[in-house]
């Protein structure tokens, strides 16, 4: 697998190749330090001489990568041991102090919770219990860095469950003093991202309201404690879990109240800057670009594009351009716009050749049909496109064969007849030399289309036909027997282009159709090289006025390209993409 | 006031474009004109410009542009150079034309067309480059292909849909005549074909053979 890095300032890019089996924990280190060795040492020349001196300068670099290399290795073997060694001394040490030091005023909670973990008849005691927990839950939020409430709390509900203490096993559980607790409080501070991080998804409020005050041994260190928690977990003791949570809980609240006044201080900050950018020449940082690519971001959510696929547009233009030098009199602003123009424009740009026209010429040459195959969802006009496409074929003198394998819908066939019989009435035989210029293909209702796709095809090459036009049932992207018979017709038949029809109007959608419709051909190839969606058809094109983003993001997660445009119902509405223009109504404010 | 006007439009338009598909050695002939010396070369991500100082006339100087050849950049950078380029030189790789021709004819067609283009006229070079491998094809079969290729291009690129905004894909642009089959001689442009070798026939350490390149370059500059 592969790791790169990008230098902006001089453009240079930093490639890692490695073994994905072998898990090298230093891979990040080592590009890290390669690049900054690099650079440093061959800086002049970059300046200075610019593409001659590249060419010309010999980079004697071995040497140093070698010695690189081998120091990140050696640095990773030596990490390995001592974090667990340090793992045990916690580990011991914490049970020590936990195990002398215990309150009264802790049992009841934890017995509290130890009934329900062990699931004990007792029902008055869970009455109790609940309103007990209840209160606890309260004060739970609050008391975030308040111990004295939670001791009268606990004070309480000693005195109320007093009663059942003969009913509860003995808590060996440790106990949590408060003491202890404040001081692992300020020293957890700067170890608090790690766990909020890592078991936040772990945590259940319904338990921790519970338990007010946290455990102070399974949460010492930082890898060890995820460890940690499934070490405690084995002697059978349930609710150490709990307590785990419980202390994510309360950690996560204390984070929320420091963040905020540092972000009232990047504030001010921020003015100065960007003062600073406007003149002189400085290099992007992250910070600079984050709240400019945020507003990038909204405003392409704004005008329909995948709410993915905007995160991932404006996380590779940060990308591109952290670190890049910018020229004077240009704001960060104006810089990063440039960048995501250039981007959008990229993507909407087709990759490979998309003239239709010529291939069909090829397959006219080798005598037999060229076969394009329509799919998509419900509704998107499947069947219009395929009558407008005929009819642009046919203005060029090719003859088409409509092949109705929609089996499924009502009326499905009877449209594509009344297309054929008006086309047939546009462009009659006398005008093209006494051939039908476009003819229908069908079998009546209920049959399976795969077989009447073949049926066609072969019928095409006996007639002479030049392009055969396959028309399929609209289908839900979930609905895995259609998908398959969908995947099927299209593996048996090997048509020459597969199109997938989208509206434009598809919000979030066109991300989850075009990905299942994907998988869905992938998976049921017997192939070794699948065919998969060769090209988008984008239609109602002319019910969205500027908010075209269903463009980019079908380009975006196919890579590629639009074929057609389809912008309304009449023969003439198709259009072919004019990626500059769309860019344009999309960046437009 | 109009003279400096004047030479400062020319002199504007001092680059040379090496254009070509990905993998037609553009890159390696970039090094060779500039240094002389052979270089392993990677797929070009990005533009490479430096100053090419004529051999034989000291005082003549052109700056050479290496554009990288994969689809997704090279109409990007295209855009960018284009108004700056004096003249062109269009990279084939002789030895894979057969196979490439139709990708070839869509990128010439497609620079051909490009109204700037269209209105500099620069002049045009087509390098059938990798001549030194046996399975090369010569310049004059080149030229046919490329021909042939191209008169069926501009038919079905200009019956293809219009585009989005009402500008026709195939533009005004009609390459050459409509009547008569495509020429090259047709183009507003200067065009010439000359045979070259990057990687020179005596292997790596040896010079390249691009003497007509070279010739050419000493016209244009």
């Amino acid at each position: 697998t592969l790791k790169y890095k990008l230098d902006n300032q001089f453009e240079l890019v930093f490639v890692v190749g490695f073994q994905k089996i072998l898990t090298l924990t230093y891979v990040d280190k080592l590009i890290d330090d390669v690049h900054k060795e690099f650079r440093d040492k061959y800086r002049n020349e970059f300046q200075q001489k610019g593409t001659l001196g590249l060419l010309n300068g010999t980079f004697d670099f071995k040497d140093d990568f070698m010695r690189l290399l081998r120091d990140a290795e050696e640095s990773s073997k030596v990490r390995a041991p001592t974090v667990m060694k340090t793992f045990e001394q916690s580990l011991k040490s914490q049970k020590t102090v936990k195990c002398m030091i215990e309150t009264r005023g802790e049992k009841p909670k934890e017995k509290v919770k130890n009934k329900k973990n062990k699931g004990s008849k007792k029902e008055g005691t869970e009455a109790v219990a609940v309103p007990g927990k209840a209160s606890a839950g309260d004060k739970q939020p609050s008391a975030a860095g308040d111990r004295e409430e939670l001791t009268k709390d606990e004070i309480l509900q000693k005195n109320r469950e007093e009663f059942f203490k003969r009913h509860m096993k003995a808590g060996e559980k440790s106990s949590k003093s408060p003491k202890p607790d404040a001081q692992k409080e300020k020293g957890k501070k700067p170890r608090v991202w790690d766990l909020g991080n890592s078991n936040a998804k772990v945590l259940d409020y319904s338990n921790s309201a519970t338990n007010g005050s946290a455990e102070a041994c399974p949460v010492e260190e930082f890898d060890p404690d995820i460890a940690l928690g499934d070490r405690n977990r084995e002697p059978g003791r349930l609710y150490d879990l709990e307590y785990e949570s419980d202390d994510e809980a309360e950690e996560e609240k204390v984070i929320q109240n420091p963040s905020k006044p540092s972000a009232k201080k990047g504030g001010l900050g921020g003015m100065f800057g960007m003062l600073k950018g406007l003149v002189g020449s400085k290099s992007l940082t992250r910070e600079d670009m984050d709240p400019v690519l945020e507003k990038m971001k909204d405003h392409l959510i704004a005008k329909n594009v995948a709410a993915e696929i905007a995160v991932q547009l404006c996380e590779s233009v940060a990308k591109k351009l952290e670190g890049k030098v910018m020229g004077t009199f240009t704001t960060v602003t104006s810089t990063v716009k440039q960048a995501l123009q250039e981007a959008l424009v990229q993507i909407l740009q087709p990759q490979r050749r998309v003239d239709v026209l010529r291939d069909v010429m090829d397959a006219q040459r080798h005598r037999r049909p060229y076969v394009v195959t329509f799919c998509g969802v419900n509704g998107v006009g499947k069947s219009t496109n395929l009558a407008k496409i005929s009819f642009w074929l046919i203005e060029n003198g090719f003859s088409v064969l409509i092949a109705a394998c929609d089996t499924f819908r009502a009326g499905a066939v009877e449209q594509l007849r009344t297309h054929t019989r008006r086309l047939n009435a546009l462009h009659p035989p006398e005008s093209h030399g006494g051939r039908t210029m476009v003819q229908l293909y069908e079998k009546g209702y209920g049959k399976d289309a795969a077989g009447i796709a073949m049926e066609a095809i072969s019928y095409a090459r006996n007639q002479g036909f030049d392009v055969v036009l396959v028309d399929t049932a609209g289908r839900m992207q979930d609905n895995a027997p259609l998908m398959t018979a969908l995947a099927k017709l299209i593996a048996v038949n090997a048509p020459d282009l597969v199109l997938f029809v989208g509206e434009a109007l598809v919000g979030n959608e066109a991300v989850d159709q075009l990905v299942k419709f994907n998988k869905a051909l992938a998976d049921h190839s017997m192939a070794q090289t699948p065919r998969l969606i060769d090209g988008i058809v984008l239609t109602k094109f002319d019910t969205i006025d500027d908010k075209v983003g269903a463009a980019i993001s079908m380009t975006y997660i196919t890579s590629k390209p639009i074929v057609f445009v389809g912008t309304g119902q009449t023969y003439c509405d198709l259009r072919s993409l004019n990626a500059k223009a769309v860019v344009a109504a999309l960046m437009k404010a | 006031v109009i003279w400096r006007f004047v030479q400062g439009r020319r002199s504007s338009r001092k680059a040379v474009l090496l254009l070509g598909l990905c993998d037609a050695g553009k890159t390696l002939l970039f090094a060779r004109l500039l240094t002389g010396k052979y270089r392993d070369t990677q797929t070009s991500i990005t533009d490479s410009s430096a100053v090419y100082r004529v051999s034989s006339d000291k005082s003549a100087n052109v700056t050479l542009i290496d554009l990288p050849g994969h689809e997704s950049l090279r109409l990007q950078f295209l855009e960018r150079f284009k108004a700056a380029a004096r003249a062109i030189v269009f990279v084939v790789d002789s030895v894979a034309f057969q196979r490439e021709v139709k990708d070839v004819a869509e990128f010439l067609y497609q620079v051909l067309v490009d109204s700037t283009v269209l209105k500099n006229a620069p002049a045009l070079l087509i390098a059938c480059n990798k001549q030194d491998v046996t399975m090369a094809k010569s310049a004059k079969l080149i030229q046919q292909q490329l021909e042939k290729e191209l008169n069926t291009l501009r038919v079905t690129r200009s019956a293809a849909p219009t585009s989005l905004d009402g500008s026709a894909t195939g533009g005004p642009a009609q390459l050459g005549k409509k009547g008569k089959d495509f020429d090259f001689s047709q183009l507003p442009m200067k065009v010439e074909f000359v045979e070259c070798s990057a990687r020179g026939s005596k292997g790596e350490e040896g010079d390249a053979d691009f003497e007509g390149l070279e010739k050419w370059l000493a016209k244009i500059a």
